[in-house]
């Protein structure tokens, strides 16, 4: 008896197997997302899962040119680049005619309606509104003339929604006119970010609470369903203004192919898929299996992946026709110190024994697989500043001299230090990094106590100042050195973005100079004098600038992505014949 | 007494069971690991960090290969002995001293503290473990302390009601009466004359929650409530396979398996010999 | 039978306040401060304060409990904190996968192992009694977090047999994706429930009404089916009825990792990100559920058994 229902499941596993096939088009892109996707709210585009899908929603001003590099600003619903006045302070942009907003039953006969300018200003006013809860005011916040003003007042319940902000004006339909404070030298890149799309006000009105489950924009594509927690699916948007495939690139892109679709009208791809994947196997496995179509490349199967040399694909990837793509990313991996913490906050040369003491170069391999660089300063190449031959002198890894300095810091052989704490995350990743951690410092007589928490726990302690040492990631948002040393500005510490609470004043006053000038050889220098400073005080512990390494499957077609740009999905095409024909053999 | 005689008729026929003793050796022979490892006698490859061999397979030199950081992965299956048998211990020994204080007062006193405790008890059965245990671990965050904390506090239930019935039951028994006319307070009456009547209770549902104790530090270790990084313990084996396996390195879920399998296993046949030794009537094989 | 049933739910109520009590004292204290998450990542002491006074979390104690309990009365659980989202439709969306999975895992279960069972407890100490026990009692020596992460590794992936990860909201097409965390899931429980159904039956077996049936002449079989296994259905029932609300929370572990949008799933987030709303009102619901259900089913042994009702 027992048997016979044995071999029934048997057979219904089987049965099951059988019927096992995809169902998704052909013609689409899946990728998998390392984290749920929690809302599709532009506001809320600081998370970069939030991130890597609105874009392809919610458009805005500008955007970045898809092929050339260094990343350059071109427009995107602008008509045009903006006039500036001669003083810098005034942008006029005149916005393209003819762009409508996606079908939605938020308008009078489902049909989308034309953008106009003051679109934009209530999409933006939004953005200020303390009640949208939006972490995106910093790209507006002092920027613009009485943008502060309405906010404040706004807030404490003294003015309203529609009251006019001094410093952005519709004079009609298709101008918008940005009056600024100060000369703003990232205002263009700011505006390339999601917080800055353009939303209708009618889909707010009607959804309120629920708009992030219901995003209308002008984008390529728009939300067809999302399964929380599973996947999100997007369709072609029939009313998009349409774009065409750039006609230029930089030098290499026509060898690799990435000029074959020069002019031809976008997107190429009828349906975007974004799974919600958040463990690695998963990931990996539906990546090898077909499944989706390009994917990131975690750290445990790196070395199945990639042969030594770091930029060649193993055999039996490159046998499933597999490419690696390897993009820069501007990005540094530190530990932060909490300047404010009476131990290390006033003894720089503890910083610079624990400095001393942490070997970098296992842990970029352990934990990055080499696919970056040991970081000297906040500085990541590729931008303004960046010197390759620049060594940070308490980067050499040195026990004698760590020892040195620890001496010099008071606690010779780590004797009378309490156990200093490290606070992480509680992910089997973090757990390792912890250990690491903690067997660097050991042989300084240094005991570290670590502290795992939930991540939201883990950004709490932060905020409220109680960590002591800490280890975070930052990529910068668009590509100027300006947002790595804002998170070294006195103002911006905790609750802002300066985690380690630093404060110095020459430091301060630098970096509030090198804001008036334009990107220029006067601004690199103020760049690498702030970076001297930073060096001297070390209130971090540079790690890594990590690489961006994508795997994609044969039929993916013009894939060029940087992580700085977002929206991308439009200019990738799928080669339907290649896939039907690969996916039977994986 | 009754006591008396109950266990060493108990005694002898655990003697003369032989999966029952072999299951006794076992476990004895896990407390030996732990001790060997905890006074760093043995097993001393758990820590020893050697990058340039991390995740090697399993050979002569390292019959489980090694880890992420190079060290020894047997030894260090070894050493999370000592956290499995920290746990099981004193989750299960909490949980069985909350239950038998709970459910003697239930049980002895009826009345309204029996309502109260009852209600209590309901109160909490109620809500699902591992929900109450998530909450717990995070008031007072991840650790061993807590861990033994959390599943000491929230698996008491089960005992405290075998008690309270048990005591039900033998307060009107005659000896106890006895005892009253004697003189006996009630503080002696339930101490010294019924206390060791669950005692056989107590023991089964000591080794029956060290199973539930060691596993849930697998479970919750996985979700991010265990012990702090870099103490051994095959819970953290366990959930850093998620990042293993998929690179074919087996040898860690493995060795933490199969060290954690031969101490379930034991405990698992030892309650059942114990059962059998203290009721012949229940037999269960 | 009305006065019972009465009698039944006035018992209901302190359960329900100390269900609610407990979950207010727990998660409220646990909750860490839930304004400076709704606050926002960068927010000002003010703004947290204003949030704080917003949230109603500046009202004593008492006050805010009468609030949840409010809330639990009208299924308002509020929003995620993490995600925004209305915590009652999260629920409304993840009970159809997790029970989807759970539902026929536990029918499979039952299907296999009380039979099982049966004719162990029938041939105790034959070879098939003795190599079931043994695989059984090796099955749960083993942690379900290796079966998941093994399942998926070796079955989906090297032997190509199911879908690796993912969800169809079709009828017909979640099967694919059900099928081998039902087969987990199985597993996972046949195990126990084989070796607890077991005892059950010996321990029937053993009683004097079994022996006395046997001296009387009556044939093993219909000793065991007639008598034995109803006798022995009752404590079997009582406990595999007590699990049933516990099966809308779906398995954490399954759901996470073949990616199921249930509600083990939902609770799995919600633990990795401290989401307190969502846990408290999956906590506060299951019991409910289980307090319902277990008057429904002495309700139902009232029916059956008249004694019942006199206790």
């Amino acid at each position: 008896m027992a048997q016979r229902i044995l071999v029934l499941f048997a057979l219904a596993a089987a049965l099951a197997s059988c019927t096992h096939r995809s169902r998704t088009p052909l013609n689409s892109i899946a990728y998998s997302l390392k984290s749920n996707v929690k809302s599709l709210d532009p506001a809320q585009a600081g998370d970069e899962y939030v991130n890597e899908v609105v874009p392809n929603i919610v458009e805005g001003l500008l955007q970045y040119h898809y092929l050339k590099r260094p990343l350059e600003v071109i427009p995107q619903l602008a008509d045009g680049m903006p006039k500036v006045s001669k003083d810098g302070l005034t942008h006029t942009f005149k916005i393209k005619k003819g762009v409508r907003f996606q079908d939605s039953e938020v308008f009078p006969d489902g049909k989308g309606r034309e953008v106009v300018a003051a679109d934009f200003i209530y999409s933006w006013k939004r953005i200020a509104d303390t009640r949208t809860k939006s972490d995106g005011f910093w790209i507006f916040d002092g920027k613009i003339k009485g943008i502060n003003e309405w906010r404040d007042k706004l807030a404490k319940g003294t003015g309203k929604f529609e009251d006019p902000i001094e410093g952005l004006v519709a004079p009609d339909d298709h101008t918008l006119i940005v009056k600024l404070n100060k000369p703003y030298f990232q205002l263009y890149y700011v505006l390339t970010q999601a917080y800055a799309g353009v939303i209708p006000h009618e889909a707010v009105e009607k959804y309120g609470a629920e708009f992030l489950n219901h995003p209308v924009g002008t984008g390529p594509y728009k939300l067809d369903h999302w399964i929380r927690g599973n996947k999100v699916i997007l369709s072609r948007n029939p009313n998009w203004h349409g774009e065409t495939y750039p006609t230029e690139g930089e030098k290499g892109d026509l060898e690799a192919g990435l000029l074959a679709d020069a002019g031809k009208p976008l997107p190429f791809v009828d349906q975007l898929i974004f799974y919600e994947i958040p463990e690695d196997q998963p990931r990996w496995l539906t990546m090898m299996k077909g499944a989706v179509d390009f994917s990131d490349l975690p750290k445990d199967n790196y070395d199945g992946a990639v042969e030594k040399d770091a930029k060649t694909l193993k055999p039996q990837l490159v046998k499933k026709g597999i490419r690696l793509f390897i993009a820069p990313n501007a990005d540094i991996v530190y530990i932060s110190m909490n300047q404010e913490d009476p131990i290390l906050g006033k003894n720089v040369n503890l910083r610079r024994a624990l400095a001393l003491a942490y070997n970098t170069v296992p842990s970029l391999e352990k934990f990055y697989n080499n696919r970056g660089i040991v970081a000297q300063s906040p500085i990541p190449p590729g931008l303004d500043g960046y010197d390759p031959n620049f060594k940070n002198p308490w980067k050499e890894f040195n026990l004698e001299k760590a020892k040195e300095y620890l001496a010099k810091a008071g606690y010779p052989g780590g004797k009378g230090l309490p156990p200093i704490e490290y606070s992480t995350t509680s992910s089997s990743t973090s757990n390792q990094m912890a250990e690491y951690l903690e067997q660097q410092f050991a042989p300084l007589g240094i005991k570290i106590v670590v502290v795992a928490n939930s991540w939201p726990q883990f950004t709490d302690r932060i905020r409220t100042k109680k960590s002591q040492i800490f280890g975070i990631a930052w990529r910068v948002d668009y590509p100027d050195p300006q947002n790595m040393f804002q998170l070294l500005y006195g103002p911006n510490s905790s609750p802002g973005p300066n985690n380690s609470n630093f404060n110095n004043p020459e430091f301060n006053k630098l970096y509030e100079e090198s804001l008036t000038l334009p990107p220029g050889p006067a601004r690199t220098k103020i760049y690498q004098k702030l970076r001297d400073i930073f060096v001297d005080q070390l209130p971090w512990i540079p790690t890594v600038h990590r690489l961006d390494y994508r795997i994609l499957h044969s039929w993916v077609k013009n894939y060029k992505h940087n992580p700085i740009m977002h929206g991308d999905y439009k200019y990738m095409r799928v080669d339907v014949d290649n896939k039907r024909e690969m996916k039977e053999k994986l | 007494m009754k006591g008396k005689s109950l266990w060493s008729d108990a005694r002898s026929r655990l003697r003369r069971d032989p999966i029952g003793m072999i299951s006794f050796v076992v476990i004895c022979g896990y407390l030996l690991v732990a001790l060997l490892c905890a006074t760093h006698l043995g097993f001393k490859g758990y820590n020893v960090v050697d990058n340039s061999i991390a995740y090697q397979e399993p050979s002569v030199v390292h019959w489980f290969g090694t880890d992420i950081f190079g060290r020894d992965v047997f030894d260090r299956a070894a050493h999370g002995t000592i956290t499995s048998l920290t746990v099981g211990f004193f989750g299960a020994g909490l949980s069985v001293l909350i239950g038998t204080i709970l459910g003697a007062v239930a049980g002895y006193f009826g009345g309204f503290a029996d309502e109260l405790i009852t209600w209590f008890y309901t109160t909490i059965d109620t809500i699902p473990y591992i929900l109450l245990v998530v909450a717990f671990s995070f008031v007072m965050g991840p650790s061993l302390t807590t861990l033994c904390l959390a599943i000491g506090l929230t698996s008491w239930i089960r005992h405290c009601r075998v008690v309270r019935a048990e005591f039900l039951k033998q307060r009107e028994r005659d000896y106890v009466q006895a005892a009253a006319a004697l003189g006996s307070g009630n503080l002696r009456r339930i101490f010294v004359h019924i206390l060791p009547n669950t005692f056989h209770l107590i023991l089964i549902n000591f080794t029956l929650g060290f199973i539930s104790a060691v596993k849930s530090e697998v479970i919750l270790t996985y979700l991010g409530l265990g012990v702090k990084p870099g103490t051994p313990s095959w819970g953290a084996m366990i959930s850093d396979a998620r990042l293993e396996l998929s690179r074919d390195v087996w040898w860690g879920l493995a060795a933490a398996t199969i060290f954690m399998f031969f101490l379930v296993l034991a405990f698992t046949l030892f309650n059942d010999a114990l059962r059998d030794a203290l009721d012949p009537k229940l037999k269960s094989r | 039978m009305g006065k019972y049933i009465f009698r039944r739910v006035l018992y209901m109520i302190p359960i329900l306040f100390g269900v609610t009590l407990v979950t207010f004292l727990l998660f409220n204290v646990a909750g860490g401060d839930p304004a400076a998450q709704a606050a926002g990542r960068y927010a000002t002491p003010a703004q947290i304060q204003a949030m704080r006074v917003e949230m109603g979390l500046d009202k004593p104690m008492v006050v805010q409990y009468l609030n949840m309990v409010k809330q639990i009365f009208t299924l308002d659980w509020g929003r995620s904190w993490s995600s925004k989202q209305q915590i009652s439709i999260l629920i409304k969306e993840g009970v159809g996968p997790s029970l989807s999975l759970t539902i026929p895992a536990f029918i499979l279960t039952l299907l296999i192992s009380i039979p099982l069972a049966l004719v162990m407890a029938y041939k105790r100490n034959s070879i098939f009694d003795k190599s079931l026990l043994v695989s059984c009692l090796a099955l749960i020596s083993i942690s379900s977090v290796f079966y998941v992460l093994a399942g998926q590794y070796f079955i989906s992936y090297k032997l190509g047999w199911f879908p690796i990860w993912g969800w169809d909201p079709t009828w017909e097409g979640r099967w694919d994706y059900v099928a081998l965390p039902l087969l987990i899931m199985v597993i996972l429980s046949i195990g126990g429930d084989i070796l607890f159904f077991r005892t059950v039956f010996l321990e029937e077996m053993y009683q004097d009404y079994v022996r006395t049936a046997r001296s009387k002449g009556l044939p093993e079989r219909r000793v065991l089916f007639k008598h034995v296994l109803k006798n022995a259905l009752i404590p079997i029932i009582t406990l595999v009825v007590l699990e049933i609300p516990f099966l809308i929370l779906g398995s954490l572990l399954l759901e996470s990792y073949f990616g199921i949008p249930g509600l083990g799933n939902l609770i799995y987030r919600a633990i990795q990100e401290s989401d307190f709303p969502v846990i408290k009102a999956m906590t506060i619901m299951s019991a409910v559920l289980y307090i319902v259900l277990q008057l429904v089913t002495d309700v139902l042994y009232a029916l059956v058994d008249p004694k019942v009702r006199f206790e």
